[in-house]
């Protein structure tokens, strides 16, 4: 065996340390607060490829309904956001306008920030922890579950319009004002929301990249493999892939707080199907195998997008299809397929004669 | 012999399992004593995979109990069945080919199954030298880095085997572990199973009569899905209702 | 009641008929087609396109959103899918990716303004049924569904072909020994559902507007009647009459939306218990 740069251990920390140095210093180099809130925007999507690729790069559990814990935890954060703006004892204008006079009551714990920003995180797990562990139990897996999430997903965001009085519908919310922690308020056009967008994702990334080095990670890297061999193994299968998935969960739903923290909106929009299969498309096109790139094809896919005009959509949209069809077709493992065949192509082509002595490092978590 | 225990270390009584209408287990009972080799012998469709598949937990039986160590295990979830110390090996080799060589030992080194504990967990205790034992014993030391996938047909069969080792059930059900080896290869295998069955309890299934003999201490015929015959191979190879079940199987191979 | 009874068959008609050519190509070569909404919207600009320049009658413009829609499925099959039947998981996301090209060709070539499609006038009219009065067209939409039913049940135990593709099915070395080119089979199986979803098309073009989008709405739909029904055509169908009673029941005692939703609930708790689905379409294809 050869020793293939792209898997090994020390190398692949210090590529992510690398990429997180350069996203860390942008707000050093930039005045410019509408920008920042854009990249920040970006480390929101790329936190939301983290998640998808934590569980389907490694757990093989494509999830197409990432958008329900995303759109969870924005709702979550906007409801508690409105509050925060709300004097007490009043409701919020579009419950007014749609004829309510009390405040619903899955609303009041919205009045106290830290439960809200707790809720916004936990209902959503939650939800993962329950749908995941019935269709883990009931060994429902790969495309079935795909579909089963993308279900939910749409159901969702019919029943989230549906709820118009509770939810403003179609509409969404739009807290008038900035989210307010400890008293300080955070301006979402600001250097303070892309540190902390940017410190949610650095710690979010390397949680999962040191989850995915842990025993824990082995055992569902294995069961992508073969799940029926790892429950004769004495692993509970299904508790390891409902773990997982609810993390990946948990992780989207910070993703959403913050969006909703840097746009200061939210609506049903999260929840289409579109939103979260684009989500799907970050991953796949960066590697799903990959955090790192995973985020980084997010970065690149939603960047390009921006940049390639309204005037140019149409065609964007033509060209990001063809590119993935093509991708699936012929590049599975996406860019971080490609680094990785290059990076082995390198090392061939350098060590090829020293192959005999001593033995390769291991081949790791090959992330 | 001080290991035996009253009723069988693992006991089997009146299993019944039916596919479709079709009774492939019929009444089948067994004892298994501990540190044996035992063989489960009979023609194809006899019921040897259906009997590994129910002990292991892949298949639930219509009727009947198993016990092991005096705990009915009849029904459990498979990897309830492999924490009480069932290891399996599948017939057709079922290793982890995405993961390399020395992945699927660690994964199989199984100690703690709890995924909350295991998260915290960068290495299990004890994993490291008991893998370089087991890769030692089943000549994979040189292929640690490889993928399994890319492992020989014979290297495949010892990785699960290794696999078997690393995860040190005190009863392993071996199904066909030799099929597709090679001569040296049985040999080894043969070396590696009469070292094994000094501390471990062993169920296997085989054809291969010439390989039984090399190995087994006990040999069960099934026949029909159920017990035709049990004893020693010289036994066994005496015994008449054996012999006209197996003279119309033998020619048609 | 019997309005929400009568209602719910309606509504089975239309899920099933979506639903329909999903399950052939499920059931049969277990592609996961996530384009398939935009079959069956490419089956209503077909049907849009042969009324408006050629001028053709309605009815027969049903058979050439079949053909059309068909030969598109063939190209695509030929093109993409058949590299990717050992993955499932990736036919599932590259099917997603021809939507997105088909919808956004569609879009480019015909605008985003919404179509219609005229309907002969005798179908237009409103029939009275047990007291219900309930559109001519709803009326055609079920017997079509029988029609359909009745078509995929000859051409796949009545035909050569059928047998052919039942035994790749079933045994893909065994029919290949006999001679059966297995990849054929595929490919004409893929068009011929494909066919089927420009049916479907071409029926739903007129109960709705024609958008490059109206195809997405149905694909979750259709999926949840194939993975409910377990991929056999009577699974579908007894998906499609068990689903569409219910919307229509609970639709009657709470809104649309929440009937959608319950149901997706009950689909969820019910693969919870039997995972495989009411029939199973022969082999473990999970």
């Amino acid at each position: 065996m050869l020793d293939n740069p792209y898997h090994n251990k020390t190398l692949q920390w210090l590529a992510y340390a690398a990429v997180f140095l350069l996203i860390g210093i942008v707000p050093l180099l930039t005045d410019d607060d509408f920008l920042l809130n854009q990249l920040a925007t970006y480390g929101v999507y790329g936190l939301l490829a983290v998640s998808i690729s934590l569980c389907w790069g490694s757990g093989g559990i494509l999830n197409l309904g990432q958008g329900i814990a995303f759109g969870l935890g924005a709702y979550g954060m906007a409801m508690t956001m409105q509050m925060q703006s709300q004097a007490p004892g009043t409701i919020p204008p579009f419950m007014a306008n749609n004829a309510l006079e009390t405040l619903p009551i899955f609303w009041e714990p919205f009045w106290n920030t830290g439960l809200g920003i707790a809720l916004a995180l936990l209902v959503p797990t939650l939800f993962y922890l329950i749908f995941g562990g019935l269709m883990f139990v009931a060994r429902v897996s790969g495309p079935f579950f795909a579909i089963m999430t993308l279900a939910i997903l749409s159901a969702l965001a019919t029943v989230f319009v549906a709820l118009q009085p509770y939810t403003n519908g179609v509409n969404g919310i739009s807290p008038p004002t900035g989210l307010v922690i400890a008293g300080t308020k955070i301006d979402p056009y600001s250097s303070t929301a892309y540190w902390l967008v940017f410190a949610l994702l650095l710690i979010c990334t390397f949680t999962a990249k040191l989850l995915t080095q842990s025993r824990f990670g082995l055992v569902v890297r294995a069961l992508k493999d073969d799940p029926e061999r790892v429950r004769f193994l004495g692993y509970n299968v299904a508790v390891y892939e409902t773990l997982v998935y609810a993390l990946s969960g948990l992780m989207a739903a910070a993703a959403g707080a913050s969006f909703a923290v840097l746009t200061q909106y939210v609506s049903p929009a999260q929840f289409e199907v579109g939103f979260s299969i684009s989500a799907v498309i970050w991953a796949a096109i960066g590697g799903r195998g990959s955090l790192l790139w995973a985020m980084l094809g997010a970065f690149t896919v939603q960047g390009a997008q921006s940049y390639a005009g309204d005037a140019f959509l149409n065609t964007w949209i033509l060209i990001l299809g063809f590119s993935f069809i093509l991708v699936v077709r012929f590049l599975p493992g996406g860019f971080a397929g490609l680094a990785e065949l290059l990076l082995g192509r390198l090392a061939s082509l350098r060590g090829g004669r020293r192959e005999e002595f001593g033995q390769a490092p291991a081949k790791g978590a090959a992330k | 012999m001080s290991g035996d225990m009253i009723g069988g270390f693992l006991k089997i009584r009146n299993l019944r399992k039916s596919f479709g209408g079709n009774q492939v287990i019929n009444d089948f009972s067994l004892d298994v004593t501990e540190r044996r080799l035992q063989c489960l012998v009979g023609p194809n469709g006899a019921g040897k995979t259906t009997t590994i598949d129910l002990i292991s937990g892949r298949q639930k039986p219509d009727s009947g109990h198993i016990w092991l160590r005096g705990d009915d295990i009849t029904g459990l979830g498979e990897h309830e069945i492999a924490r009480r110390g069932v290891g399996r090996k599948f017939q057709i080799p079922a290793v982890l080919k995405g993961l390399s060589v020395r992945e699927n030992l660690e994964v199989a080194f199984s100690r703690e199954t709890s995924a909350l504990r295991n998260m915290f967990r960068l290495r299990a205790p004890g994993c490291d030298e008991k893998l370089a034992e087991v890769a030692r014993t089943v000549r994979l030391t040189g292929r640690l880095d490889t993928e399994a996938g890319l492992l020989s047909h014979g290297e495949t069969q010892w990785l699960e085997i290794g696999m078997v080792l690393m995860q040190d059930p005190e009863i392993l059900l071996l199904d066909e572990p030799v099929a597709g080896m090679t001569e040296n290869e049985i040999e080894l295998t043969v070396e590696i199973l009469n070292r094994l069955k000094k501390t471990h309890t062993i169920i296997l299934v085989e054809h291969d009569m010439n390989f039984v003999r090399k190995i087994a201490d006990i040999v069960t015929v099934l026949h029909m899905g159920a017990l035709l015959a049990q004893g020693s191979l010289e036994d066994i190879e005496k015994d008449e209702r054996v012999r006209a079940v197996y003279l119309g199987t033998e020619d048609a191979h | 009641m019997a309005n929400a009874l009568i209602l719910g068959i309606s509504i089975a008609s239309i899920f099933l008929v979506a639903a329909i050519g999903l399950t052939i190509i499920y059931g049969t070569a277990g592609v996961i087609n996530m384009a398939h909404g935009e079959f069956i919207m490419l089956g209503a600009y077909a049907t849009y396109a042969m009324q408006t320049y050629f001028g053709l009658p309605y009815f027969l413009c049903i058979p050439c959103a079949f053909v059309i829609v068909g030969a598109i499925g063939f190209v695509i099959e030929k093109l993409l899918i058949q590299y990717l039947y050992h993955r499932p998981l990736d036919t599932l996301l590259a099917t997603w990716g021809v939507s997105l090209v088909l919808i956004q060709g569609t879009r480019l070539t015909f605008g985003s303004d919404p179509k219609y499609i005229q309907m002969p006038g005798f179908l237009s009219s409103n029939i009275e049924l047990g007291g219900v009065s309930l559109a001519a067209f709803r009326i055609f939409v079920i017997l079509a569904a029988l029609a359909l039913i009745a078509l995929v049940w000859f051409v796949f135990y009545k035909t050569d072909f059928g047998i052919k593709v039942r035994a790749v099915t079933q045994n893909r070395e065994m029919a290949a020994a006999f001679g059966i080119n297995s990849k054929q089979v595929y490919s004409f199986t893929f068009a011929f559902g494909a066919g089927l979803a420009g049916v479907a098309g071409a029926l739903f073009g007129v109960l709705n507007i024609v958008l490059p989008t109206m195809g997405t709405g149905y694909v979750v739909q259709a999926f949840l009647i194939v993975v409910t029904g377990g991929g056999a055509l009577m699974g579908s169908a007894i998906a499609s009459i068990a689903t569409g009673e219910m919307q229509s029941i609970f639709a009657m005692l709470l809104n649309d939306s929440f009937a959608r939703f319950l149901i997706f609930i009950l689909i969820v708790v019910f693969l919870r218990f039997r995972p495989q689905g009411l029939i199973s379409a022969g082999g473990s294809r999970r």
